[in-house]
């Protein structure tokens, strides 16, 4: 049998995050494959939305990462953001849907190793908690 | 804490309205926002009125909710506040969105009166409609028992049941009979009746008892339904069988108070696609439901407003699928109000949880790092 390999979203910010996975190119690490990085401005300019659609249309898993708190580059996205977050996990909670399906985790510009070994682990994370349940269902 | 009273000899409406009745006659207010009922006599519309005369066919308390007084305030006020005073009695959920969409910035409330006034609870809209008349004997009925028979699901379970947002409360559970107790909550309030020269003098422990157990039967209530209904939802099997019936038609999202978006990111085109796009995902997924998006739309917009969510329960009267929309929002609501600790509409001062933050909160959303990552 094919072994499962997850799709996962990994959106990260253009400040802290993006220059996390730049750091990790210049030093020539790798992360897995089916990783599909998506930037964005800030993590505070994330919907719920932006987390929901991906997980209802194809995505195994969603992860996120933005500047440590204090370093954001708009001040207070982050702190935002994770305010977002945990109303979006609240609600993947309450209704059943994998709230472990959605990682929130601080990277910043330096921090290259971090950002490959977050890839990786949710990579493995997703792999053990299998296929998206959601993902697959015609009556979305 | 003390209130003051009123007469009401010939019934609770007659009461309430002949308050406001001397309140515009005095020039305390300058309009009144009021339910009226339609010509056709099986509905009921807020009409903002500056006169008197219209004031017979109103009825504060209609057995039915056709629209969100806070919705009708917002689309009144929603462009600031105007030069003249505007009372408006509306029944606790409606205070509570209310007082949400002022945080929202969508209601202006300095130049509103906000009259709050016991509720026993409605009807399901479509219930009424069947049939009128026997919906309006039940109403009379409830407002004497102060138990109303087969009320709406959110009804039941409506537990702030005397806001204290309100200036002004009109208390009829635990009023002496052939009247009715005026509770001042604000400044504004106080000053209110100062001007109708009513003491707030009258205990209102009566009151408070009365309410204490009502609102500790509905909390039961609450509990028990929430409990059976958090099984009955969980998980895409349940959920998605539960939306099936979705039409898409955005009723929902209309009719609800906290749902004030000029443009929906649901009706927008950043969810129209091409042919394309529908044919991959439909390749994908072996087979696209259209219209498509159904789910995306639900969940989007419970992240979107849980938070101010006051299960007025008027996305499920609309709802022409009869799907439990207000008790699933109820549920995640709840949930999602508990995170932050915060109670959509309980106070005015309370600032919105998406709107603040802390910087040492929610650490279990973050998902901590070990140093390095060695997959095992």
């Amino acid at each position: 049998m094919k072994s499962f390999q997850p799709k996962i979203v990994y959106f990260l910010c253009t400040w802290c995050g993006t220059g996390g996975c730049e750091t990790a190119a210049s030093y020539r690490m790798s992360y897995p494959e089916n990783v599909l990085i998506s930037r964005v401005n800030c993590t505070g300019s994330l919907s719920a939305v932006h987390i929901l659609r991906p997980l209802i249309e194809g995505a195994d898993g969603v992860v996120i990462s933005g500047c440590h708190p204090g370093d954001c580059h708009f001040e207070t996205g982050n702190y935002r953001a994770r305010r977002r977050i945990a109303v979006v996990k609240s609600l993947l909670e309450t209704l059943g849907l994998g709230p472990e399906r959605v990682w929130f985790r601080y990277v910043a510009h330096g921090e290259g190793r971090r950002f490959v070994d977050t890839a990786a682990e949710f990579n493995d994370h997703i792999k053990k908690l299998g296929p998206n349940p959601l993902k697959m269902r015609r009556n979305t | 804490m003390k209130g003051a009273q009123i007469p009401a000899p010939k019934g609770i409406a007659d009461g309430i309205l002949s308050f406001l009745k001397k309140g515009l006659q005095e020039g305390i207010f300058d309009a009144l926002l009021l339910p009226v009922k339609v010509p056709a006599g099986d509905s009921f519309s807020y009409v903002l009125m500056r006169e008197t005369d219209l004031m017979d066919q109103a009825s504060p308390l209609p057995p039915v909710m056709p629209v969100q007084g806070a919705k009708a305030l917002s689309n009144l006020t929603r462009y600031g506040n105007g030069a003249e005073k505007i009372a408006v009695p509306m029944r606790p959920c409606e205070i509570r969105a209310a007082v949400e969409l002022h945080k929202l910035e969508q209601v202006n409330l300095e130049n509103v009166f906000l009259i709050g006034l016991d509720c026993p609870g409605v009807l399901p809209l479509k219930e009424y409609l069947k049939n009128p008349k026997k919906g309006d004997a039940l109403y009379r009925k409830a407002l004497q028992e102060w138990a109303l028979e087969s009320p709406r699901w959110v009804c039941e379970i409506c537990d702030p049941v005397s806001p204290e947002a309100a200036d002004l409360h009109i208390g009829i559970m635990g009023a002496p009979r052939g009247k009715l107790f005026l509770i001042p909550n604000t400044p504004k309030g106080k000053k209110l009746l100062k001007r109708l020269d009513l003491k707030a003098e009258s205990s209102l422990a009566s009151r408070q008892t009365e309410i204490k157990k009502l609102a500790q039967k509905r909390t039961k209530n609450k509990e028990r339904a929430l409990r059976a209904l958090r099984q009955e939802v969980r998980g895409p099997e349940r959920l998605l069988e539960i939306f099936a019936n979705c039409i898409n038609c955005h009723n929902c999202m209309r009719v609800c108070p906290v749902c004030y978006c000029r443009q929906c990111y649901f009706d927008s085109e950043a969810l129209k696609m091409t042919p394309d796009n529908y044919l991959m995902r439909a390749q994908r997924k072996g087979g696209l439901r259209l219209m498509p998006d159904t789910l995306l739309f639900q969940l989007g917009r419970m992240s979107h407003m849980s938070l101010s969510c006051v299960s007025c329960g008027m996305c499920e009267d609309a709802c022409p699928m009869d799907i439990p929309v207000s008790r699933i929002f109820t549920l995640v609501a709840r949930d999602a109000q508990i995170v932050f600790g915060y109670l959509a509409g309980r106070s005015l001062q309370e600032p919105l949880p998406q709107v603040i933050y802390r910087e040492e909160e929610l650490k279990e959303v973050e998902t901590p790092y070990q140093e390095t990552y060695r997959p095992s």
